[in-house]
């Protein structure tokens, strides 16, 4: 069997020699959008910057198609296939959107492709991308990802701060990403927009994984989530146990169903 | 005293590109180098060894900047290997101990300052032209286009070239760049090379106006630092215009008998007037800025 786009276990990541997330089992498959939930503070852009290598993985391994990469240098991670958006619009802001594009351009990664996805970056080519308002912003970041031919596209919180047409634009884009064979993982604190786009979905709490199964399972059901989010009640008669134990403080049981 | 202020224009524009040097090295790589000139002493050296001993000069010269060069990537990777994550401060703690180490083996090698002067090949000494009392000397020209050259050069491999605008991208998000795949420290021991280079160069073209003995030459850094502050450590036209100020202040303290003697302090001089200057503007900021 081919071996996942992307696979943690057993994943514990730092921050400022502080344990942060703890035990990490997720697997991303090419072609799909993999959803990390989670209430602010959980651990997602710990766990996001873990696997690209901006913060140190301290036990488990990540792979990326089949091979380790956490011990490597985050650049060396990018060259293996892994583009990451991280939160907060990091542009280039000093260089034009053609720039941004082209300083990540490799293999057979191409900016035509993302002219053609956001074309109001074609007009803009020869702007300062930090000029441009934050939902091109966005699409710069993204596109920039997407010339790095990767297989696998890290999305931290993209949304944030943006207007709601914009992000069902972008979410629309998500799904075209996936459409070209890439392993999306999106993370999201406000869920439902990812949950419509997403197949599988995790949650973490806490820095663990309190929930791992389909998007379906949790579309529009706003107490489950809660109660995943913030810990709480174990739920009535679901299938699984997710984080049932009261302020997570105890490993949860939750199952991965990507096996 | 007009003819020292020219001359000065000599060393200015050599000044200048020790102080483009440390810019590009702090916005580049985020490392005050104060290795920067005691490198470029050393491959200085290297070079009069070699014409000491009857070797063509520009071989010799070569072969002065490709010793720079490659000692200077040593230090670069050195820094990128153990001290990545560390602060500026420790960075430039580093440089400073490695100049001291440096100026120690190079004072030791080529003698120090009363024993130690070499005769530097100084093929643009005689006068270009003389209008009047005012001789200008060949070198002036040559340095300031040498100056210019570099600086024009530099700017264009950072703005067209897609290395510089890599350059540029890990300047301003270091982290961001190392996500995009941009390879930070080959980058980075890239742009040691490069600096160590052109301080060879500017360290042999200044020379023989400063006697050529080690210590004099590594302890260039002074000036390169004033020279970069004036910059402010970000504006490539100040950090030009700081060296030929520097260079022209040091031709007019020279040639005044009374403060000649104290000719090496005029960069600290520079320094704490603009640390004055600086700190009394953000005064004045931070009462009337909002
Ligand atoms: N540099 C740091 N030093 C110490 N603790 C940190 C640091 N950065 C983050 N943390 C802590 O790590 C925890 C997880 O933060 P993280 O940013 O991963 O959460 P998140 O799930 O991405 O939240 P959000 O939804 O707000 O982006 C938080 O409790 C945070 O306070
Ligand atoms: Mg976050």
């Amino acid at each position: 069997m081919e071996a996942p786009a992307l696979a943690l276990e057993g994943v514990a990541v730092d921050r400022a020699e502080v344990p942060v997330v703890h035990d990490v089992a997720l697997e991303a498959a090419r072609g799909e959008v993999t959803v990390v939930l989670g209430a602010n503070g959980a651990g997602k852009t710990t766990l996001m910057d873990g696997i690209a290598g901006l913060a140190q993985v301290k036990s488990g391994t990540v792979r990326l198609a089949g091979t380790a990469v956490e011990k490597l240098a985050p650049y060396k991670r990018a060259r293996a296939g892994l583009g990451y958006v991280e939160q907060a619009r990091t542009t280039f802001r000093t260089l034009t959107v053609e720039q941004n594009l082209l300083v990540s351009q490799r293999g057979d990664g191409d900016l035509a492709t993302v002219y053609r996805l956001f074309p109001e970056l074609d007009k803009r080519r020869g702007l300062q991308a930090g000029h441009l308002s934050g939902g091109e912003q966005q699409m710069v970041v993204l596109g920039r990802a997407l010339v790095s031919a990767p297989k696998v596209v890290l999305i931290d919180e993209m949304s944030l701060g943006l207007a709601p047409l914009v992000v069902r634009r972008l979410m629309t884009t998500v799904g075209e990403l996936a459409g070209m064979g890439i392993a999306v993982v999106l993370i999201e604190q406000f869920a439902n927009l990812a949950l419509d786009v997403g197949t599988s979905a995790h949650v973490l709490r806490k820095g663990r994984i309190v929930f791992s199964g389909p998007c379906a399972e949790l579309r529009g059901d706003e107490r489950r989530l809660h109660r995943l989010y913030f810990g709480g009640a174990p739920s009535a008669g679901g299938p699984r146990s997710d984080g049932a134990e009261p302020g997570g403080a105890t490993p949860p049981a939750a199952e991965s169903e990507a096996r | 005293m007009v003819n020292s202020v020219i001359a000065g224009l000599t060393s200015g524009g050599g000044y200048a590109l020790l102080g483009l040097c440390v810019v590009l090295t702090y916005r580049l790589v985020a490392v005050v180098n104060f290795a920067l000139t005691a490198v470029g002493a050393l491959g200085a050296f290297v070079m009069v060894s070699l014409t000491d001993r009857g070797v063509n000069a520009l071989l010799a010269l070569l072969a002065g900047v490709v010793f720079a060069a490659a000692l200077s990537a040593l230090l670069g990777a050195a820094l990128v290997r153990w001290f990545a994550g560390h602060k500026e401060g420790t960075k430039a703690a580093v440089t400073v101990a490695i100049f001291v180490a440096l100026t120690a083996v190079g004072v030791r090698l080529f003698g120090g300052n009363s024993t130690g002067a070499h005769r530097f090949p100084n093929p643009f000494g005689a006068p270009l032209f003389t209008v009047g009392d005012v001789v200008v000397p060949q070198s002036v020209p040559v340095s300031l286009a040498f100056a210019l050259l570099i600086t024009v050069a530099v700017g264009l491999l950072l703005t067209r070239t897609r290395i510089g605008l890599k350059l540029q991208a890990l300047s301003e998000r270091p982290g961001t760049a190392e996500v995009v795949g941009i390879p930070a420290p080959r980058l980075a021991v890239g742009v040691w090379a490069g600096v160590g280079a052109v301080t060879t160069m500017v360290v042999v073209l200044v020379a023989p106006r400063l006697g050529g003995d080690f210590s004099t030459l590594s302890g260039l850094i002074s000036t390169a630092l004033a020279v970069a502050m004036v910059g402010a450590f970000r504006s490539l036209p100040l950090t030009l215009a700081g060296g030929l100020i520097l260079g022209c202040l040091e031709g007019l303290s020279s040639s005044l008998d009374a403060i000649q003697k104290y000719q090496g302090v005029v960069p600290f001089l520079v320094i704490l007037v603009l640390l004055w200057w600086r700190s009394r503007r953000e005064v004045w900021d931070t009462e009337h800025g909002r």
